[in-house]
């Protein structure tokens, strides 16, 4: 008894800086909060409540962010009293490590959600992409019940709060406990909301199935690693890892860092660890995986430099090969597969994963052009990506008493489509180009920063590797591209869904932020590399 | 390579910036322009007055144009020449080109000329266009030609010289072929465009070069460079005599690349008599004159400027002696003209000033006979062929007169404007040492008559001897607005070149640019060339008097000697051109085509199949089961931690 | 006492949790294999913080166990609806999405 009388007596209560957590806190709280109002709240109040919440909880976050952002960064390095932000827990290694580059990714993930929002947010009957009643069977009598009453699954904001809460934490992660807990935080509304299709549900829901699956498997992996590591240098931390792992590295931390990449590339989904991304991204609903492959890359590429570049930065002779390997199979099979592939969501989805490759030629230098490149390419490629989701949702088909059904992702349903609603096939190309890297767009002057950190770190090969990659994806795109305007269209069963507001905008919003980031880049590109040049290790 | 000269120091006079009336000179080209702008935007809307806008405009600029010139007359000698500085045009870091306009009195002889006997044509054009339903059009190519050929004469860098020549050959294509219903006129206008841009290709590589050598490409830095060090690098300032002396060819119509000055007779006659008389074709030799310097310092370049003036003087005679088709004799005589400019251009500071003397007064009598023939044509229902006229003296007695000023003025009659320019040329070329000016003076000289023999027989065919006439045809006389340009035309063709030499007045008005001569006697003396001149001009006009106006001349043509046959078939340029050029030319497509189909396109199928084959192989790892995922991912992680470990 | 024992069991445990989700094929059974994974990696956390002589090991195991028992609230979630629909639990008859 004494000795806890004694403990309690010394206990000495963590030093949070609750400042540095404020965005983090604004959304998680929202998410908290309407789950109660989820609860309490009558049914017709209920959508308009979380609506208003969701994008409220955004704003204050990202205003949050840039309040932070004016303040200077946290100084770590060594064991020491650190700077004005993001101080947490005991001692002086900090658990969240709200710095520079973390404030950059996470205003780059509440802006990504802001706009993700906005397609999730159609509540027209057959605009919603989400089902009536996620418990139901498909095809049941119950789900017609549902679908005709115009129940509409209202949870899909808290959750999507709970998973931005869980990316923004995973980017100022300071110790491998912490990004375990972020990782979990981040999956696991993202497993539920994949199976909540309105449509195709039997596909949504394997494509949970498995995304729940892998991701626990990769979860598991990534913690076993963890527990190595720990075993190892005797420390979460990874400032602290940092200082012990100087000295070299025993079997057992290369094993725990191998585990610890893992779990981390699954995330981010390079190969081998890839196999999860075209079957759940062609699953989920549009909404769902735009922002899937946007925010979640965002979040995951953060972790990464954060891991790599800091705690595990005296192994970089360890994890560079890996990393490089990982790079061009992963270039390489994206940009590979993609060609054979006829249905649009999964091209697409390959296509994210030939990006992650792009973006992991950045992560092997080990400097500051590595960091900044990375920083800006995950944001252009989210609002790309999500712009592009955006239009597939648009995208519908019709039925023989021209009710509008579901979306129409096959190819063949996407020929002419430049002849019947020039805008939508307008901007679609714009994105398309700008997936493929043709300059005056945001992907070429990504690819650009990527290739040239590559470069200059002494991987021209690489480099190479991911131009001849870039060029053979560019078939696929252009593909795309020529069907839309070339090609007589089939039978008439494809439409667009003109007069979506909310979906409309996020396009627009998308295009505009990839025309603009591809013709003034400078702005953006100097907010990263400050970024890049806050002491981070890296 | 870096700069091997620089240097703006040495230019004969220094040059000032543009101020009071000369501040003026950018309306010389921005009124044309204007004009060619707000015609061919205009449109339709603008067919009732719009010829009427072109005349005033053009007549406008001729204007601007004396009045620059008083006030540059007003001018010591040392101090004509102004610059006046419109826009920073290229900064491009070592290089820079500006748009600057440069008046001295070279670009000024040229712009009277051009704006003086441009406006006259634009009043003939009123009346000799007035049936044609596209006349609006015909004058914003006027205008617009008259603009880019003043910014040519104006320009103070090569660059923008460049761009006015372009401009000039732009136009020319428009006009040549301006009835492009008509196949062949399409056809006559692209080959005088094809055979343009070869010389262009010669321009363009002569800039480069002047950046290369000197650094820049204003006329200061690069004639004053040549001028000081140019001795030094002649392999350099050989090539780009050459190079511009290529471009001049494609101009002027000279000696390889004349073939298309011919065919340029399908356009309507006011576009010969301005653009392939007067002006355009006289662009080669400004430009040989206004490069002096390089010239100076290359003696084997402009040894073969002379060739080449020499050869065309001769091609052009030979051919305009055997045409019938009276508009292509003129396009022979032209090119033969420009011969003898070109060949008093490249004999140095002693024929630079003649061969621009030369050039105003051919500019005069050449425009005049031009527009003479346009009467003629207007008058017998477009007839072009010298054995359908004669006896046309005393039904078009105007046209009789003026043709016939010209005429005599062509063939050196003493005391007209052509026997000041062109004896004067005459005696330059027999100045020289060795077998030089022998040769190029005895050249000079036989073609004096041959100009002789063809101008006589082509006047005599047309206004003299029996009626040819077809049935049905009423030859009448040109309204006032064609005859006044005429007899303006004939006018200066008769007095102008004995006003100019008076007190050697045109030489002084042009020695700040093209220096001073050294004073040197021909190998003959001066009294003996006239002599002999014009006796071989006597000969030349009384064997065609006596072939063409005293006995009968057959209507159909007879089949001639082999020379005659030869000279008809333009000395067989056209089949030279296809059997060196165009053939090989087809045969080189044909195979880099072949190439292009088989190896590359080949390749790059290859590619794209190995492609989608690995496409093919590795999609089939994607099951759909989640058990075999989870395995390719421990796999991956066996793998990599396998080469980890093998690499320590 | 040395901890290679333990450690060594974590490993055991951790194979054979790998190895159940590559052969089993019943969604819960496979779930439950990626539990045992976890709960191994917790066993290796504890050992690692015994051997160190600093909590941080068993912080995180009391983190990862509720981080778990999250997991199994989705997990089974989504079997379930998955059961329901198909009336099999079997990982292998989800296999719509391919290629």
């Amino acid at each position: 008894m004494s000795v806890i009388a004694a403990a309690a007596a010394d206990f000495q209560a963590p030093d949070i800086d609750w400042g540095a957590l404020a965005p983090v806190i604004a959304v998680l709280g929202a998410a908290v909060l309407g789950v109660i109002l989820e609860a309490l709240l009558p049914r017709r109040l209920r959508n308009v409540a979380q609506i208003g919440l969701a994008l409220a909880a955004l704003v204050v976050s990202l205003v949050l962010l840039s309040v932070l952002w004016a303040k200077p960064p946290v100084s770590v390095g060594t064991v020491g009293p650190a700077g004005a932000v993001g101080r947490l827990t005991q001692g002086m290694n900090l658990s969240i490590m709200v710095d520079r580059p973390a404030l950059f990714l996470q205003a780059s993930i509440v802006v990504v959600s802001l706009l993700a929002v906005l397609t999730m947010v159609e509540r027209s009957r057959d605009a919603d992409p989400f089902t009536p009643q996620g418990s139901a069977v498909p095809g049941s009598d119950f789900e017609n019940a549902s679908r005709q009453a115009g129940l509409v699954q209202t949870e899909v904001l808290p959750l999507l709060l709970l998973a931005v809460s869980g990316m923004m934490v995973f980017t100022a992660a300071g110790d491998l406990l912490t990004l375990f807990v972020a990782l979990e935080l981040l999956s696991l509304p993202l497993y539920i909301l994949c199976g909540l299709a309105r449509r195709r549900r039997l596909l949504s829901q394997e494509a949970s199935l498995k995304y729940f699956l892998l991701g626990s498997f990769g979860s598991a992996l990534f913690l076993f690693g963890a527990a190595l590591l720990y075993g190892a240098t005797a420390t979460v931390n990874l400032a602290a890892m940092s200082q012990v792992l100087q000295s070299g590295a025993p079997l057992l931390v290369v094993t725990g860092v191998v585990l610890v990449l893992a779990g981390l590339l699954f995330k981010v989904g390079a190969v081998p660890f890839h196999a999860w991304t075209p079957d759940v991204y062609t699953g989920a609903p549009t909404p769902i995986t735009g922002f899937m492959a946007a925010a979640t890359k965002i979040a995951a590429f953060g972790a990464l430099l954060r891991v790599l570049f800091y705690g595990l930065a005296p192994l970089q002779d360890t994890w560079q090969p890996v990393l490089v390997i990982v790079a061009v199979a992963t270039m390489v099979v994206g940009s590979v597969v993609a060609i054979v592939q006829a249905d649009i969501k999964r091209m697409l989805a390959y296509s994210s994963i030939a990006h992650a490759g792009f973006i992991l030629t950045a992560l092997v230098a080990v400097q500051e052009a590595g960091i900044s490149s990375t920083l800006f390419y995950v944001l252009a490629y989210g609002f790309t990506t999500l712009g592009a989701f955006a239009v597939v949702a648009l995208v519908r088909e019709r039925d023989a008493r021209n009710n509008i059904t579901g979306e129409a992702t096959h190819l063949s349903q996407w020929a002419g489509l430049g002849r019947r609603s020039p805008v939508l096939a307008g901007v679609f190309t714009l994105f398309m180009l700008a997936m493929a890297g043709i300059p005056l767009t945001s992907g070429f002057t990504a690819k650009f920063a990527v290739f040239s950190a590559a470069v200059s770190a002494g991987y021209a090969w690489l480099a190479v590797v991911g131009v001849v990659a870039s060029a053979a994806a560019v078939f696929f795109y252009i593909r795309v591209i020529v069907l839309m305007y070339f090609s007589e269209p089939a039978a008439d069963a494809t439409t667009v869904v003109a007069g979506r507001p909310f979906t409309a905008a996020a396009v627009a919003l998308g295009a505009v932020a990839t025309i603009l980031l591809g013709v003034v880049p400078a702005p953006v590109l100097e907010l990263a590399r400050t970024a890049a040049t806050a002491p981070f290790g890296g | 390579m870096n700069l091997i000269l620089s240097g703006t120091a040495g230019a004969a006079a220094q040059a000032g910036a543009a101020s009071g009336v000369q501040s003026l000179t950018w309306l010389l080209v921005g009124l044309p322009l204007l004009g060619a702008f707000v015609l061919m935007v205009g449109g339709r809307r603008t067919d009732r007055w719009g010829h009427w806008l072109a005349v005033l405009l053009s007549w406008a600029a001729f204007v601007i144009g004396a009045a620059v010139f008083l006030s540059v007359l007003g001018e010591p000698a040392s101090e004509r020449v102004s610059v006046q500085h419109l826009f920073s045009w290229v900064p491009a870091g070592a290089f820079s080109a500006e748009a600057a306009l440069r008046v001295d009195t070279l670009s000024l002889t040229f712009v009277l000329l051009v704006t003086f006997v441009g406006s006259l044509i634009h009043v003939y054009s009123v009346a000799y266009m007035a049936a044609d339903p596209d006349r609006r059009r015909f004058f914003a190519y006027l205008n617009l030609f008259v603009a880019a050929m003043l910014l040519l004469v104006l320009a103070d860098n090569y660059l923008l010289l460049y761009v006015g020549w372009e401009g000039v050959g732009l136009a020319s294509y428009l006009l040549i072929g301006f009835w492009n219903h008509n196949p062949s006129y399409a056809a006559a206008a692209k080959k005088a465009f094809v055979a343009n841009r070869v010389g262009d290709i010669g321009l363009a590589l002569a800039i480069a070069s002047m950046f290369l050598v000197f650094g820049g490409v204003d006329f200061d830095t690069v004639l004053g460079g040549a001028q000081q060090d140019g001795l030094q690098y002649q392999g350099w300032m050989t090539f780009i005599g050459l190079m511009l002396l290529l471009g001049a060819c494609g101009k002027s119509a000279q000696v390889p690349l004349q073939s298309w000055l011919g065919d340029a007779m399908a356009g309507p006659t006011p576009v010969s008599a301005l653009i392939h008389a007067a002006t355009m074709v006289t662009a080669g030799v400004y430009l040989v004159v206004r490069s002096g310097a390089v010239y100076q310092a290359a003696p084997t370049a402009a040894l073969i400027v002379v060739i080449v003036g020499a050869l065309s003087l001769l091609f052009g005679a030979i051919v305009a002696s055997a045409k019938d088709d009276m508009k292509k004799v003129l396009a022979g005589s032209t090119m033969s003209q420009v011969g003898y400019m070109m060949l008093a251009a490249g004999l140095g500071p002693v024929g630079y000033a003649f061969a621009i003397f030369h050039l105003v007064t051919h500019g005069f009598f050449k425009a005049g006979m031009f527009l003479g023939a346009g009467s003629v044509m207007h008058g017998m229902d477009d007839v072009v062929d010298l054995r359908r006229f004669g006896d046309l003296a005393r039904t078009m007695r105007i046209t009789w007169l003026t043709f016939g000023a010209g005429w005599l003025s062509i063939i050196g009659f003493p005391f007209l404007s052509g026997f000041w320019s062109k004896d004067a040329i005459i005696e330059a070329a027999f100045v020289g040492e060795g077998w030089r000016p022998w040769v190029f003076g005895s050249v000079a000289m036989l073609a004096a008559g041959l100009t002789a023999f063809y101008a006589s027989r082509m006047f005599f065919m047309m206004f003299h001897g029996r009626k040819r006439w077809d049935t049905g045809a009423h030859p009448h006389e040109a309204p006032p607005l064609m005859t006044v340009p005429m007899i303006v035309l004939a006018l200066g063709s008769v007095f102008l070149g004995g006003v100019l030499t008076i007190g050697g007045a045109f030489v002084n008005w042009l020695t700040p640019v093209v220096g001073e001569a050294a004073e040197e006697e021909p190998v003959l003396s001066v009294p003996v060339i006239t002599a002999i001149t014009l006796a071989l001009v006597a000969i030349g006009a009384l064997w065609a008097w006596r072939q063409y106006a005293a006995s009968d001349v057959p209507v159909v043509q007879p089949r001639g000697s082999l020379a005659t046959v030869a000279a008809r078939r333009d000395l067989f340029q056209d089949d030279v051109n296809e059997a060196v050029f165009m053939r090989p030319g087809q045969y080189l497509t044909r195979s880099l085509v072949f190439a292009d189909t088989k190896g590359v396109d080949g390749a790059v199928g290859g590619i794209a199949g190995m492609v989608a084959g690995t496409a093919g192989w590795l999609r089939k790892f994607q099951t759909g089961f989640v058990r075999s995922y989870a395995a390719s991912m421990l796999v991956g992680v066996v793998v990599l931690l396998g080469a980890l470990v093998v690499v320590r | 006492m040395s901890a290679t024992p333990f450690l060594m069991l974590s490993a055991i445990l951790f194979t054979i949790g790998a190895v159940g989700v590559l052969t089993r094929r019943n969604a819960i059974v496979v779930f439950m294999c990626v539990e045992l994974m976890l709960n191994a990696s917790n066993l290796a956390l504890i050992t690692f913080a015994r051997v160190h002589g600093n909590l941080d090991g068993q912080v995180a195991a009391f983190f990862v166990m509720v981080v778990a028992a999250a997991e199994v609230v989705v997990g089974l979630a989504i079997i379930v609806s998955i059961f329901r629909t198909r009336r099999s639990a079997s990982v292998d008859e989800a296999n719509l999405l391919k290629y």
